[in-house]
C-alpha cells in the first residue's frame, strides 16, 4: 500500500478534495481581485517603510497583510520596534528581519493558533474592549498573509489523547418509576387527550401519555434527558414552547424537571452497553480547527464574525480603521456557533464610524454586501431591515431586506431615488429566500448595476437600472442590522456573518466564499485502532456546532496516520454516533451504511465513507459533550441489534353512541326528490337551482348537524321540483292520475278522495304509505301526514270564489312540496 | 347567499314554503329522537337502500330485499341496494371524490381518478389495484362525449353532466394505452390526471405520497412520526435547523421525513406539466414523465427538477439519484401498519412503491373503516363495532372474497341495517 498521506484539505468541508490553496484570505491566484485602489497609502497603520526591500513574495506578503496593520504604535509598534522587546516583528528598519521576527510567532497552515494571536487574546495590550477580537483581527492580518504564499487549507490531522467512552445513566428496564413520578402525575393526566392511542382530542405521535404505562414509557424516553433533566425536551416543550401547558407554563416545565429530576437520581451512573462496538471518545474541543480559510476577503471594510458570543458589542475584526463596532439593543441572543439571533433587536454602528463604508465604498464605486443569515420564517415584509446603511424609513444608502420569500436589494444611486428605489427583489416564483441558513451576497459595480446572490449563486434577477454611480450618497448615515435605524421594520432571524467589501465579488468569489462555509469546525479523529488491527486508524468528521441546539457531523472518511498501514477487506456496517455514553435517538444518518475498508477504496490519503452530514441534540455543549461512534460491525467485532419492539395499541376508549339514523346529502337529496316526484335531475330549471343550493344542502349525514340554512335549501329545491312537476301536463298527468287541474281551487279539493288523487302518489314515491297492507314502523304514520297536508290545503283554498285562476295547479304545488320537503324524504 | 335565497323564498308562495319548513322541523326531531327500534325486514330493507343507494327503494325493489332478509340473505338485499345506479352515481363518487383533491372537497368534478375506483368496485375486482395497476375507467366510446385528454378534464366532466349511468356508461381501459405513459410507469389512480394534477402539481411530490397515505392508509404523517429511523434519504430541500432551531428538525420534522422521502423517492420521475403564469391552477396541465433516455436539464438525470430543488438548504442531505426507494417503516413503530411480509420492502418507481402501501393491513383497515362510516353514519364506537371492522378486514382480505370492496358495503349494510 503506498504511503498514507497525513494531510487533508479543508476542502472537504464541501465533501470533495478540491486541491486548491492558498486562499485563505485574499484572493487565490485562480480568482484574482481587482486591484485594490482604495486603501490609503503606507498601509492602514499610517506608518511609512523607507528600508530595504522585501527580499521575496512572502516578506511582501507580510508587509502588505501584517506590518502595515500592526507598526502603528497604537497597536504594536510602541513595544515591538526596533531595540523593543522581542521579537521585534514590526521593526521598522528592515523588513526583511521583521519577516524573520514574525516567523517565530505565527502559523501560517492555522493562522488563529499562533502565539502572536493566542498573546493578544489572552489579554496582551489589545486595543479593542474584547481582547479575543484583537486576536481575531491579527487572525485575519495573518490569513491575509499566508493567503498566496502559506498553505492554510492543509490541515495536519494527529492523533488525539486516546480516551475511553465515560459513564452515564441509562432508562432502567421496569417502568414503575416513571409510572410514579412522571406518568400518571403529569403526562397522563395532562397529556393524553391528544398524546395517545385513546386521545380524546387527537391521536398524536409520540403516545407517551397512552393507556399502558410500558409503551408509555418507551415512547417517552427520547423526550427525557437523564443527565440534564433541564433540557428534556418535555421541559423544553411546556416552558420555552409553551406547549401543551395546563395552568402556567414556567411553573408546569419547573414541576415537570422536578419530576424528571427525582426520576433520575434513582438511577445509578452506568456505563455504555459493553456489548457495543466501540470507538474512542472525543469531545468536540478535542478536534482539530479546521480552517475557515478559503473566503475572498482581500476588500473586506467591515467584518462581522459574532465570536464574542456575549457582550452588548458585535465587533468588526476586519482590522481597517476604524472598527465599526455595532451597539446591540432590544431582543437579541448570542448564537452559539457564532451569530446573533434577533427576535426584536438592532445592531448599530455609528455615524462617524459607519463613514468609513462611505469614503471607501464612494472611492472604489462598487461593493458587495455578504452575509450569512437565518431568517426566523418567510412572513416578515417591509421590507424588513437585514442589513442596512441609512438615514431613516426613506433614506439610505444601501440595504438587504426581506419581503416574505424574497431578498430586495435597495441601493441609492444616480439612477435611484434616496431611498434606493426602484429596489431589485428576488422572483417571487423563485421563493430564494428559507428560513434556515444561508449564503446571500449583493454586488454593485458602475457597469452591471445591482445582482443578487443566494447560496453561491447568481439568482438571475435583472437589474433594469443597471449600472450607475454612487455619487449621491450620504456621508451621515449609519450601519445597522435587524431593524432600520429608525427602530422600525424589524427583521427577525440570526446573523451569523457579515462582510462588507468595496468590491463587486465576482461569481467565482462569491461561490468561494459560500464554498467555505460559516462558523467553526473541527475534525474528530474516533480512533478505532483496537477495533481493526491497523495502526493509528480513525474515523474522522468534520463537526461544528450547528445552533444553539445541535451539532453537525458531516462527510466521514477513514484514515490511518500510519504511513505504512495496510487495509485488508474490512468491512464496516452500521455506523452511529454517539453522546453522552448513548446512542443518539435520532439522526443516525450513517446507521446503513455499509462498506469494506481497504486499499482499493483508499484514494489521496482517505477512505471516504459517506457525502451525507447529520445533526445531533446538543445536550451539554461543546465542551462537555463526549462523542463516541459505535458499529454494528467493524472488522471482526459484530453488534446484534434487537429489533425495537412494537407494542400492539390497547384498545380505544368507547365512544359515545352515535344516533342510528341520519339524513341524505346533498346528492341523495336531489336524487330522492327526483324519485319522489319523477322529475329529471337535468331538468334544466331544477339543475340551476340544485347548482345554487348544493352547498347549502347538508354535506355529512350525521341528523345532530341539521341546520336552519340545510332546511332552506331543502325547501327551495322541493319547490322547484314540484313546480317543474305541476307545470309539466303530461308529466303531472301520468303523476297524479285522474285529479282535474283545470277545475277551480273551490271544486278540484271539494272531496277526499280528489285530495287524495294529490296525496297518494307522492306518499307511494316516499315509501310512507302503506305497503303491502300496512306502513313502515319507520316511517311517520301516513294518516297523520295525510292530515297535515290536508290541512294545508284548506288554507290555501280558503279563499274560495276568489281565489286566483292557477290557485288549483298552487295548491297541488304546495301540497308536492310540503309532501317530499320534509323528514320524510330528508331522513335515512 | 342571503339574498339570493330571500329573491327565491320571495318568489314563490309564502304560506306553504312556511308549512314545509314546519313539518321538517317537526319530522326530523320526531324521527331523530326515535329510538333505533325496527319491526322486520322491510324496515331493514329500506335502511340498507337509503345507506347504499343514498335514495329510497322502489316498492318492488323493498319487497323483492325485505324478503332476502326474511331468508336469513341481508348481503344478496343489499347487492340488490347496489345495483341502484345512485350507488355508483352519488354514494361511491362523493366518498372518492374528496381523495382526489388537496383541499378534500367532496365539491369537485368528475375525474379519472374517481372513475377509475368507482370501475373497479362495479367490476369487483382486487380493490388493491386502485393504487398501482395499468388501470383507468372512462366513458364507453358510444356515448359521444368529448375524448379522454391529457391535458383537460371535459370527458369526466361531460359524462358527470349529463347524467351517465355509471353502471352501463364506464368502460375500464389500460391506463397506458388511453395517456401514453409507458406500462411500467402507470401506477393506478397515482398516476391518473386527477392524482397528477392535484399531487404532482409543483412541489416536491410529497404531496401525492403524503395523501396517499391519509386518503387509503388514514394515516396522516402525525400517526407515522418516529424519529428513530434514520435520516440519510432525507433531501436537501428539507432545513435542518428551521429558522436557527435544529430541535424543530430534531423532534419534530426528522420524524416525518426519515419514512416519506425515502418512499417518495419513486415519484422521481415524475412531474404535473402546465402553465404556471396563464394556468395557475393547471386546468390544461398533463402529467410528465421521464422515460428511459429523457434527461432533466437540472438534474441531469431522469429526476425532475424538483428533487433537487432548494439543495442548498441542507447541503450535506441526500441528493436523489433516482427513483428508488425503500421503506423504513417496516421497521419501529410503523411495523404495525402490517407490510406484506412476501414483498421486498424495497424497488424502483411508483408501481411497486404504491403496492408496497395497497398491500399493508393498514390499506384494508382503512377502508374497510371508511365503508363502515359511509354506511353506518358513524365510528366503530364500542367492543362490538370493532370486532365487525376486524371480522369485515379478514373477510375483504380472504381468499373468498379476494378484495372486492362490494362486499364489505354489503356486510357493513347487513351489520347496521338495525334490530
Amino acid at each position: 500500500m503506498r504511503a498514507l498521506k497525513l494531510a487533508v484539505f479543508a476542502a472537504v468541508a464541501v465533501g470533495f478534495l478540491s486541491g486548491f490553496t492558498g486562499c485563505s484570505s485574499g484572493s487565490s491566484a485562480d480568482n484574482p481581485s481587482n486591484p485594490d485602489t482604495s486603501q490609503p497609502p503606507g498601509g492602514s497603520s499610517g506608518v511609512t517603510y523607507n528600508g530595504p526591500a522585501p527580499q521575496t513574495d512572502d516578506v511582501q506578503n507580510f508587509r502588505l497583510n501584517v506590518w502595515d496593520n500592526l507598526a502603528a504604535e497604537t497597536h504594536c509598534g510602541a513595544c515591538h520596534g526596533v531595540g523593543g522587546q522581542v521579537p521585534q516583528f514590526v521593526r521598522d528598519d528592515d523588513i526583511n528581519l521583521a519577516y524573520n521576527a514574525a516567523n517565530t510567532i505565527v502559523d501560517l497552515r492555522v493562522p488563529a493558533n499562533s502565539r502572536m494571536v493566542s498573546k493578544v487574546a489572552e489579554g496582551h495590550n489589545c486595543w479593542e474592549s474584547n481582547a479575543s477580537v484583537c486576536g481575531d483581527i491579527i487572525t485575519n492580518y495573518i490569513e491575509g498573509w499566508a493567503g498566496d504564499g502559506g498553505n492554510a487549507n492543509v490541515i495536519a490531522l494527529t492523533a488525539p489523547t486516546i480516551q475511553d467512552v465515560g459513564a452515564s445513566k441509562t432508562f432502567p428496564s421496569s417502568s414503575a418509576e416513571f409510572d410514579t413520578l412522571i406518568y400518571q402525575p403529569y403526562l397522563r393526566q395532562y397529556c393524553a387527550s391528544c398524546h395517545a392511542e385513546d386521545g380524546a382530542v387527537a391521536q398524536q405521535q409520540p403516545y407517551f401519555a397512552g393507556s399502558n404505562v410500558d409503551d408509555a414509557y418507551q415512547a417517552a424516553k427520547s423526550k427525557i434527558n437523564l443527565d440534564i433533566p433541564a433540557s428534556s425536551r418535555f421541559v423544553v416543550r411546556l416552558g420555552d414552547e409553551s406547549h401543551g401547558c395546563w395552568d402556567n407554563c414556567a411553573n408546569n416545565a419547573a414541576a415537570m424537571e422536578a419530576a424528571i429530576a427525582a426520576f433520575s437520581d434513582g438511577i445509578p451512573v452506568t456505563t455504555v452497553d459493553a456489548d457495543l462496538v466501540l470507538s474512542k471518545a472525543l469531545r468536540l474541543t478535542d478536534g482539530i480547527v479546521a480552517s475557515s480559510g478559503g473566503r475572498v476577503e482581500s476588500n473586506v471594510i467591515a467584518l462581522y464574525e459574532f465570536k464574542a458570543g456575549s457582550g452588548s458589542t458585535a465587533f468588526d475584526t476586519s482590522g481597517v480603521t476604524p472598527s465599526l463596532n455595532l451597539q446591540l439593543s432590544g431582543d437579541y441572543e448570542w448564537v452559539g456557533s457564532w451569530g446573533i439571533r434577533f427576535n426584536s433587536g438592532k445592531a448599530q454602528g455609528s455615524t462617524a464610524n459607519s463613514r468609513k463604508l462611505f469614503d471607501f465604498i464612494t472611492t472604489s464605486g462598487e461593493y458587495s454586501i455578504e452575509a450569512w443569515v437565518i431568517p426566523d420564517n418567510v412572513n416578515q415584509d417591509g421590507p424588513a431591515r437585514i442589513v442596512t446603511y441609512s438615514g431613516g424609513n426613506e433614506t439610505r444608502n444601501f440595504t438587504l431586506g426581506q419581503t416574505l420569500y424574497n431578498y430586495n436589494y435597495l441601493n441609492r444611486s444616480s439612477v435611484t431615488d434616496a431611498n434606493g428605489n426602484p429596489d431589485l427583489s428576488t422572483a417571487d416564483a423563485a421563493e430564494r429566500l428559507q428560513a434556515t441558513l444561508q449564503h446571500v451576497v449583493l454586488t454593485f459595480d458602475p457597469v452591471e448595476g445591482r445582482r443578487i446572490y443566494v447560496n453561491g449563486e447568481y439568482t438571475g434577477d435583472a437589474d433594469d437600472q443597471g449600472g450607475a454611480s454612487l455619487n449621491s450618497w450620504d456621508d451621515s448615515f449609519a450601519l445597522a442590522l435587524a431593524s432600520e435605524v429608525s427602530n422600525s421594520d424589524r427583521w427577525a432571524g440570526t446573523v451569523r456573518l457579515l462582510a462588507i467589501h468595496n468590491r463587486a465579488l465576482s461569481d467565482e468569489q462569491v461561490l468561494q466564499n459560500f464554498d467555505a462555509g460559516v462558523g467553526e469546525k473541527f475534525f474528530l479523529l474516533f480512533s478505532v485502532t483496537d477495533l481493526i488491527n491497523v495502526p493509528d486508524s480513525y474515523v474522522v468528521f468534520e463537526a461544528q456546532q450547528f445552533d444553539n441546539y445541535g451539532y453537525l457531523f458531516n462527510t466521514p472518511f477513514f484514515v490511518s496516520l500510519d504511513a505504512n498501514a495496510q487495509l485488508s477487506d474490512i468491512p464496516l456496517r452500521g455506523m452511529r454516533i454517539g453522546i453522552n455514553g448513548r446512542e443518539a435517538k435520532s439522526g443516525q444518518a450513517y446507521a446503513n451504511l455499509e462498506t469494506v475498508l481497504s486499499d482499493a477504496n483508499y484514494v489521496a490519503g482517505r477512505q471516504d465513507l459517506s457525502p451525507l452530514g447529520t445533526v445531533l441534540a446538543l445536550e451539554k455543549g461543546p465542551t462537555d459533550d463526549e462523542f463516541f461512534l459505535s458499529f454494528d460491525r467493524l472488522g471482526d467485532n459484530t453488534y446484534v441489534r434487537t429489533p425495537v419492539t412494537v407494542p400492539v395499541p390497547g384498545a380505544p376508549a368507547d365512544l359515545t353512541p352515535r344516533p342510528r339514523i341520519g339524513m341524505r346529502t346533498f346528492d341523495e337529496i336531489n336524487a330522492t326528490l327526483a324519485a319522489a316526484t319523477g322529475v329529471s335531475q337535468t331538468n334544466s330549471e331544477v339543475a340551476a337551482t340544485y347548482a345554487t343550493v348544493k352547498q347549502q344542502l347538508p354535506t355529512v349525514p350525521y341528523i345532530d348537524g341539521f341546520l336552519a340554512a340545510n332546511q332552506m335549501a331543502v325547501t327551495q329545491l322541493a319547490v322547484k321540483y314540484c313546480s317543474e312537476l305541476v307545470d309539466d301536463t303530461g308529466l303531472r298527468a301520468s303523476f297524479f292520475p285522474g285529479f282535474n287541474f283545470s277545475a277551480s281551487a273551490a271544486t278540484a279539493f271539494d272531496t277526499p278522495a280528489k285530495r287524495d288523487q294529490v296525496i297518494s302518489p307522492l306518499l307511494d314515491r316516499l315509501l310512507a304509505n302503506d305497503i303491502a297492507g300496512s306502513s313502515l314502523s319507520t316511517q311517520p304514520d301516513p294518516a297523520v301526514v295525510s292530515a297535515e297536508l290536508n290541512g294545508l290545503i284548506d288554507k290555501m283554498v280558503a279563499c274560495g270564489s276568489g281565489c286566483a285562476s292557477d290557485r288549483t295547479p298552487t295548491v297541488v304545488k304546495a301540497t308536492c312540496a310540503a309532501a317530499v320537503g320534509n323528514a320524510v324524504m330528508l331522513v335515512q | 347567499m342571503i339574498a339570493m335565497k330571500t329573491r327565491l323564498i320571495n318568489q314563490n308562495n309564502a304560506p306553504y314554503r312556511r308549512f314545509v319548513q314546519r313539518l321538517l322541523i317537526v319530522g326530523c326531531c320526531a324521527l331523530a329522537a326515535a329510538p333505533d327500534v325496527l319491526a322486520g325486514a322491510r324496515e331493514q330493507a329500506k335502511r340498507i337502500h337509503d345507506r347504499l343507494a343514498g335514495v329510497p327503494p322502489t316498492e318492488a325493489v323493498l319487497l323483492d330485499m325485505a324478503a332476502d332478509i326474511s331468508s336469513g340473505n341481508a348481503i344478496q338485499a343489499a347487492y340488490t341496494a347496489m345495483d341502484n345506479e345512485a350507488f355508483y352515481s352519488i354514494t361511491l363518487k362523493n366518498l372518492v371524490t374528496p381523495w382526489t383533491n388537496r383541499d378534500q372537497t367532496v365539491f369537485a368534478p368528475l375525474n379519472d381518478y374517481t372513475a377509475t375506483v368507482i370501475g373497479v368496485v362495479r367490476d369487483e375486482l382486487d380493490f388493491r389495484r386502485i393504487l398501482f395497476d395499468d388501470i383507468l375507467y372512462v366513458g364507453a366510446g358510444s356515448l359521444g362525449l368529448p375524448p379522454y385528454a391529457n391535458d383537460n378534464n371535459d370527458h369526466y366532466e361531460a359524462f358527470e353532466n349529463q347524467n351517465i349511468s355509471f353502471i352501463t356508461g364506464l368502460e375500464q381501459r389500460q391506463q397506458s394505452s388511453v395517456t401514453g405513459l409507458p406500462a411500467a410507469a402507470t401506477s393506478g389512480v397515482l398516476t391518473s390526471r386527477g392524482g397528477a394534477r392535484s399531487f404532482f402539481i409543483a412541489g416536491t411530490n410529497r404531496a401525492m405520497f403524503r395523501f396517499t397515505m391519509l386518503n387509503h392508509l388514514c394515516n396522516d404523517l402525525e400517526q407515522v412520526h418516529d424519529i428513530s429511523l434514520p435520516p440519510d434519504r432525507i433531501r436537501r430541500d428539507v432545513t435542518r435547523s428551521p429558522g436557527g432551531d435544529s430541535r424543530a428538525f430534531l423532534n419534530g420534522c426528522v420524524g416525518c421525513h426519515n419514512g416519506m422521502d425515502p418512499m417518495t423517492q419513486a415519484f422521481a420521475y415524475y412531474n404535473y406539466i402546465y402553465d404556471a403564469d396563464s394556468d395557475l391552477t393547471g386546468e390544461n396541465g398533463s402529467i410528465g414523465y421521464n422515460d428511459v433516455g429523457q434527461t432533466d436539464a437540472v438534474t441531469g438525470s431522469r429526476v425532475t427538477a424538483k428533487y433537487h430543488i432548494n439543495d442548498a438548504n441542507f447541503s450535506f442531505g441526500y441528493l436523489t439519484p433516482d427513483d428508488s426507494w425503500i421503506n423504513y417503516w417496516r421497521t419501529g413503530i410503523n411495523s404495525r401498519l402490517g407490510w406484506d411480509q412476501n414483498l421486498p420492502g424495497s424497488g424502483s418507481g411508483a408501481r411497486s412503491m404504491a403496492q408496497e402501501l395497497a398491500y399493508s393491513q393498514a390499506f384494508a383497515q382503512c377502508h374497510v373503516t371508511k365503508v363502515f362510516r359511509n354506511v353506518c353514519l358513524r365510528e366503530p364506537e364500542d367492543a362490538a363495532d370493532r370486532s365487525q371492522i376486524d371480522a369485515m378486514v379478514a373477510s375483504f382480505s380472504s381468499d373468498t372474497h379476494s378484495y372486492n370492496i362490494k362486499q364489505v358495503f354489503a356486510e357493513s349494510a347487513d351489520y347496521c341495517k338495525g334490530d
